[in-house]
């Protein structure tokens, strides 16, 4: 941008009286491209106002305040609207935003509509910014706002009475607040159902799980009083309560086990923050602990639960682009600031990322100042303390000893490599990606090279450690680094820091310390001993980690040297079975006995793997690691190429501030917000926690819109009822159940749920609960019912979960479904790994989340796809005729007692006669397994009654 | 003058109270008993339905549409403007497309002989020399493409689409994706997801080689124990739904049952392409035993054709997959740029191009928007010691024909190298805007209430692009 300076040219008069400025000497430029420009004193309050008047306040005044900004008080004006800049910089129009606008020199013009200020007029707010934006104490319109609020949300929480009503039918005071605003209404509530209904509603909206049979008996017999409390509180003892209300909080909190974007990697260990909630639910962790747990459980003994943190996804393909990277950065940070905001608080946080949010109290300093309370969170997994350590340690130790040692009796299997050309079938194994195993007879030699001819897909070739091994007794491995032992290549890949020559001999082993040649599809790569040595044979892999398959030498030549230049092949691929050819060939070209070996090998090694896993994953747990973060600054509109300002960790403004400094430690900054979050001075964190609640025993909250609690967020349908029981959950020490307990034993939960035409005519939403409102099951829970009522569920609890999709191992993960279930994945669905972006091949259709996004309320569609896999998957077909076994098990041949059994079991009530005569009539002319497809698929099965 | 109407679009946000009289937020009345009842837009539609080509990998604009005579001239210099670091790192000398460029079509527009066929169907195109992105990695591109948003998680063009429209075809899925034969693109179902709109809106994925998933009846149930168990289903269902007289969600659960018996009989028909003549499928290549993936790609691309024939609303049609590797099976083309778009060239030529004037001959061009597009472009140096080229989201380019698009025309520009959009630059919020224009639809107004925001395909942003309309 150019500057000018003053430039005074007479002719420009006429221009200034034609503005009407009274007398003045305003001077402007004469050349159409030159700014006009003036050189008298500005005065305020003469000069300045009236042009602010009729151009700007129509819509930054007094009345309409566009973007947060008004023109009509010095503060605001000076200070910027919701872009959060200086909007005047005195001294400087050039870098005042207010003169660019207005003159059409930057990215915005206003006004936006009508004509554009002259150039008179802009002259002379340039030359008033230019002298300083003097702007006189009387005409500065009072101070800005202070950021204050009267919505709702933000109140301090008071503890209502409950109405007063005389009625029989209120159980509790819950019931006392449903009742009077129904009153309003002219509606009544209804009174509860029978015994079957409810037992199977609380159990399906408590457990996801059916109530068998024998249990709907025992408590429709039991006449006494206390008997439905007391099968709530059986019902709140139950394990089953935390795997159903879990996966809840999941969704809230967009939990999954894979990356997300393109590649979408697992995280093997991430499956400890589900074990936390679940266990954390059933064992009614205080709700201000559970909070404060998620935010900073690694300064409070509870280091799984900070999964929460880091429990969004990430962008795992990196570059040397720098823009690229801080955005990815950004992107992180603004996931756990969105999460914890829109889970914790009900406030949609991310709004605030770019400007000051449109709707709440919040600005954009608040987003960056949460933002620094997060700067030292980076995905990751970290070791899980256990007080166990060094016992697994001994053990991962002793099994990797022994994996070792099958590895050497499996290669001791392998055939001696033949070089000579007449050499017979291929008789050695094809390449495979993880370790490949050339034998040779002893020989003495200077120098070993492995030269790459061919690759799959003719990428550069890729080897993670070549191992050179004695021959003699004990083996060692020869080639490992040391010095005088030296490496060359042929070239090795540029730029990246995973593929240098070095890692070719390490010890470690892995793509991301791996050596790759720089040309398509070959290369060599050579090391030169000080000294002879004697080997017998050569290790190599592409990736012995197993994650990439790519890259791998198929066509290769082994070669050694005692004097430069003399080399002599000691193996080759030739020998080998061509990597292209049929899978099946390998065991053909092995004799019988070998095989025989072989296979009990790798299986003993598959076990071992496995419980290697078990033990590492138990030690590790993705679950963010933590480093003392730089200094966060506030970015101009969200731009990481545009920071502004420092800004310090704290809390938003609106409510409270937390008094830290740049200088405060990465876990304190974490534990005073959450401790600030887990206040009962908070006014949001009860309530929203207390809706959430409400939200999923009733299919909706008192508040629609459970994660925002704002201003464009739903309206409480009972606000008495809402603060009561926020009140509640407080004072019984933030005890969940204890509002679980509220809230079932209540009259308004026990309602029967069938709709009468005034009720719909009023409140066809049944918002104000004249009746108990029917759902459809969420996916878990239909899946969980089917696997219930077949009686094959495995109610195993914790641990790594079991896989949708077939294994894969794709650098960009591709996740096919699996066609046939068994055993392994008949455990509840909350178990099941989360894939992120790809959902469930037959329950995903039912609306499931898919952790791309936070989903504080799933939507409920009804689509013939959802028929579709009900009707026609392996999966349901498989569990139909489960269910016809269990069926013919416990009931017999007979087809009235199987059907009376199948409506026992999958609908908790016995068939009317009319439903038993078309029900036999299928299994008789049909079989037991058609009509069994049939109830799996009954609306009143997927329905909480 | 992009943040002064980024404002403006926000005032209408506010206006929510009195939607329609104040251009507030719009939001689909959607029945549950019959969520793909058709629906009307806002305003009289130039299209109603569209088919997206989608190219995966990045395909390339300096060598297939976006001509540049200076970047052929100065073959083999420095770019001007010092050494640039891109997605995968630094970048060699400018380099020339190896596809000579020539004049096809009446209206002699230059395309390179990567896709020959194409090009001479440039007197049905309107290119946008001018798109960017705001990211250049592939998943959050296609993402962004696909949804407006680089995050994973929104939902996807047709998902909007079918939610603003539904359908006009009772039978079948008012958006359908057709994966490419060698499998899914980077960001997969993301492409076509829901997102937070209901299922219901989520694209339905099959293509010409793989049917719907659990559509058929399974082979060990026999036609009769089939129908049996769906009349007993419905018989117990509609006894249910007596007890609760009036509920929408338990008849919508009925009808679904309806509609998936429907789709049993209708996608069958709409997949079976042997009922199409041998000129059509020598036409579109599928005959093509030399080569199968093309083979499979037009089988693909008549497809497509037959379900807009069939008033499908929104058809996502993928060429090209990840799985198979940087480049392998798709256009991201970083090393070997040739050797691998000689591959991948002929698999979308011939059949995208016999799509396009198959669309025509039958008139059906007349009410269908074709849109062909990719992530992002690629840059116009060979990347240092490389066969190939680099993101570039900063400028390239995509196409619409049909339904109410100006053509031949060819709207903004890139710089002389085709680095940098220069000329009406356009972000792909324009371009969805523009699109949703098309079909009647106000993107400014079109939305979903999602966690305290009005949520839009195109976020707070966007601009119809007038220029391109007919």
């Amino acid at each position: 941008m150019l500057r000018f300076g003053l430039i005074t040219v007479q002719a420009a008069l006429a221009a200034a009286a034609a503005f009407s400025l009274g007398t003045g000497t305003l001077v402007c430029g004469a050349e159409p491209a030159e700014r006009a420009a003036v050189d008298r004193v500005i005065d305020f309050a003469r000069d300045v106002e009236p042009i602010l008047a009729e151009h700007c306040y129509g819509c930054h005044g007094p009345a309409k305040r566009e973007s947060n900004y008004r023109l009509d008080r010095r503060d605001v004006a000076t200070a910027g609207g919701d872009f959060g800049e200086p909007a005047i910089v005195p001294g400087d129009s050039d870098a005042s935003p207010l003169v660019q606008y207005v003159s059409g020199d930057g990215d915005i013009v206003m006004p936006p509509e009508g004509p554009p200020l002259d150039d008179a007029a802009v002259a002379i707010l340039r030359a008033w910014v230019d002298q300083g934006a003097v702007w006189p104490d009387d005409r500065a319109g009072g101070h800005a706002d202070a950021l204050t609020t009267d919505h709702w949300s933000f109140q301090p929480l008071q503890r209502p009475q409950p109405p007063q009503i005389d009625d029989p039918w209120v159980a509790n005071p819950i019931d006392a607040f449903i009742a009077a605003r129904l009153a309003e209404a002219d509606l009544s509530p209804s009174p509860a159902g029978d015994r079957a209904t409810l037992i199977r509603r609380l159990y399906l909206d408590m457990h996801g799980l059916p109530p068998t049979p024998e249990e709907i008996d025992t408590f429709a017999a039991d006449e006494g009083p206390t008997a439905y409390a007391r099968l709530v509180e059986r019902v709140l003892a139950s394990p089953h309560y935390g795997e159903r209300w879990a996966r809840h909080w999941l969704d809230v909190v967009r939990f999954a086990e894979t990356n997300g974007f393109e590649t979408n990697t697992p995280r093997p260990t991430a499956w400890h923050y589900r074990d936390w909630v679940i266990e954390s639910l059933n064992a009614d962790l205080p709700y201000d602990r559970f909070v404060m747990h998620q935010l900073a459980g690694d300064a409070m003994g509870a280091d799984r639960a900070t999964g929460f943190l880091v429990g969004g996804p990430y962008d795992t393909v990196k570059s040397p682009d720098v823009a690229l990277t801080l955005m990815q950065r950004q992107d992180e940070l603004a996931d756990i600031v969105n999460t914890t905001g829109t889970a914790l608080l009900g406030l949609t946080l991310g709004c605030a990322r770019c400007h000051n949010h449109k709707f709440d109290p919040v600005l954009q300093e608040d987003y960056y100042s949460l933002q620094a309370i997060f700067a030292g969170v980076k995905h990751g997994e970290r070791p899980l303390p256990r007080g166990d350590e060094e016992q697994r340690r001994q053990q991962a130790a002793a099994i990797r000893a022994e994996i070792a040692s099958v590895d050497r009796a499996v290669d001791n299997l392998e055939p001696l490599a033949r070089v000579d050309e007449n050499a017979p079938n291929p008789v050695r194994p094809r390449v495979n990606s993880r370790r490949n195993v050339d034998r040779f007879a002893p020989v003495e030699f200077r120098f070993l090279r492995f030269v790459a001819l061919a690759t799959t897909a003719n990428f550069e070739p890729c080897i993670d450690e070549l191992e050179v091994y004695s021959a003699e007794e004990p083996q060692r491995n020869l080639a490992l680094a040391a010095p005088g032992i030296s490496l060359t290549s042929s070239g090795d890949y540029p730029g990246n820091t995973k593929h240098q020559l070095v890692h070719l001999n390490d010890g470690s082993y892995g793509n991301d310390r791996s050596w790759i040649s720089n040309t398509a599809g070959t290369g060599w790569a050579q090391i030169e001993w000080p000294q002879p040595v004697v080997a017998d044979r050569v290790v190599w892999g592409r990736d012995r980690q197993e994650e990439f398959s790519d890259r791998l030498a198929t066509d290769y030549r082994i070669e050694v040297a005692l004097v430069p230049g003399a080399w002599q092949i000691v193996a080759a691929s030739a020998d080998r079975v061509p990597y292209e050819s049929a899978a099946s060939s390998e065991g053909e070209t092995e004799e019988g006995s070998r095989a025989a070996a072989r296979s009990e090998l790798l299986a003993r090694r598959e076990k071992l793997i496995d419980a290697l896993t078990t033990l590492e994953q138990g030690q590790r747990v993705y679950a963010g690691v933590f480093e003392q973060p730089e200094t966060t600054h506030r970015l101009y509109r969200g731009d990481p190429m545009a920071p502004r300002e420092p800004v310090a960790p704290d809390a938003l403004q609106v409510i409270s501030r937390l008094g830290l400094s740049d200088e405060t430690p990465d876990q304190q900054r974490r534990l005073k917000l959450a401790e600030w979050i887990a206040s009962p001075d908070n006014p949001l964190t009860a309530r929203v926690m207390a809706n959430r609640i409400w939200h999923y025993h009733f299919g909706t909250g008192l508040v629609d819109t459970p994660s925002d609690f704002g201003a464009s967020g739903g309206v409480p349908s009972h606000p008495e009822l809402l603060d009561w029981l926020a009140c509640e959950l407080i004072d019984s020490g933030w005890s969940l159940k204890h509002l679980h307990r509220l809230i079932l034993l209540s009259a308004t939960y026990q309602q029967h749920s069938t709709p009468h035409e005034a009720g719909l005519a009023v409140d066809a939403q049944t918002r104000l609960l004249w009746r108990f409102p029917p759902r459809r099951l969420e996916a878990e829970a239909i899946r969980d019912c089917m696997l219930a009522v077949t009686g094959k569920l495995d109610s195993r609890m914790g641990g790594a979960g079991f896989s949708f999709f077939e294994p894969n191992d794709n650098y960009v993960r591709v996740y096919e479904p699996k066609q046939s279930f068994g055993p392994e994945e008949w455990r509840r669905m909350i178990y099941a790994t989360v894939v992120r972006m790809e959902r469930d091949a037959v329950f995903g259709a039912f609306d499931a989340p898919d952790a791309g996004q936070v989903c504080p309320r799933r939507p409920r569609s009804t689509t013939p796809l959802q028929a579709l896999n009900l009707l026609n998957s392996p999966f349901v077909l498989r569990q139909a005729e489960l269910l016809a076994e269990r069926l013919r098990r416990e009931a017999g041949e007979e087809s009235t007692a199987q059907v009376r059994r199948a409506f026992a079991l999958a609908l908790g009530r016995a068939p009317d006669d009319q439903e038993l005569a078309r029900s036999r009539s299928v299994v008789e002319q049909h079989g037991l397994e058609t009509f069994c497809r049939a109830v799996l698929n009954l609306n009143e099965f997927l329905f909480v009654p | 003058m992009a943040l002064a109407s980024l404002l403006a679009d926000e005032r209408l946000l506010l206006g929510a109270e009195n939607a329609v009289d104040s251009g507030g937020p719009i939001r689909p009345q959607i029945d549950p008993a019959q969520p793909y009842a058709p629906r009307t837009p806002h305003f009289a539609p130039r299209a109603r339905n569209v088919l997206v080509i989608f190219c995966s990998g990045a395909l390339s604009h300096v060598d297939t549409f976006d001509y540049k005579p200076e970047l052929i001239k100065r073959h083999g210099e420095a770019m001007p403007g010092g050494e640039l670091v891109t997605f995968q790192g630094e970048n060699g000398a400018l380099t020339r497309s190896p596809y000579a460029f020539r004049p096809r079509g009446e209206c002699g527009k230059m395309t390179s002989d990567l896709l020959p066929q194409l090009g001479e169907l440039a007197d049905e195109m309107c290119f946008i020399h001018s798109v960017t992105s705001k990211t250049n990695t592939h998943g959050p591109g296609e993402n962004f493409m696909s949804t407006g948003f680089t995050l994973d998680g929104f939902p996807s063009m047709g998902a909007w689409t079918s939610y603003a429209l539904g359908s006009e075809n009772a039978d079948l899925p008012a958006f359908v994706a057709i994966p490419d034969p060698r499998g899914v693109p980077q960001s997969s179902q993301n492409n076509w997801g829901p997102g937070f709109l209901p299922a219901a809106f989520q694209g339905t994925a099959f293509n010409a080689e793989r049917p719907i998933r659990h559509l058929a009846r399974p082979g060990d149930v026999a036609a009769e124990a089939d129908t049996a168990a769906r009349e007993l289903v419905n018989e117990l269902n509609t006894r249910h739904l007596e007890r609760f007289p009036g509920d929408t969600e338990l008849a919508a659960r009925i009808a679904s049952y309806e509609l998936a018996a429907r789709m049993q009989l209708s996608v069958p028909e709409v997949s079976d392409l042997s009922s199409e003549p041998e000129t059509i499928w020598r036409m579109y290549g599928a005959d093509d035993s030399e080569n199968k993936v093309k083979a499979g790609f037009a089988r693909n691309c008549i497809l497509a054709r037959r379900l807009i024939e069939r008033g499908v609303r929104f058809v996502q049609l993928f060429n090209g997959a990840y799985a198979m590797g940087e480049g392998v099976g798709n256009w991201d083309g970083h090393k070997k740029l040739r050797e691998q778009y000689d591959v991948h060239g002929p698999i979308l030529d011939q059949p995208a191009a016999a799509l396009l004037r198959d669309l025509r001959q039958r008139g059906l061009l007349e009410e269908t928007l074709v849109v062909f597009c990719t992530e992002f472009g690629r840059m116009p140096t060979f990347q240092k010691d490389a066969s190939g080229r680099d993101h570039n989201p900063a400028g390239f380019t995509c196409w619409l024909a049909g339904a109410g698009v100006k053509a031949p025309f060819s709207y903004g520009a890139t710089d002389d190298f085709g680095h940098r959009a220069v000329e009406n630059a356009a972000v792909a919020h324009d371009f969805h805007a523009t699109i949703l224009h098309l079909l009647g639809l106000d993107h400014r107004r079109l939305s979903y209430y999602h966690n305290g925001i009005e949520r839009r395909l195109t976020d707070v942003h966007g601009h119809v692009i007038h220029d391109v309309l007919a």
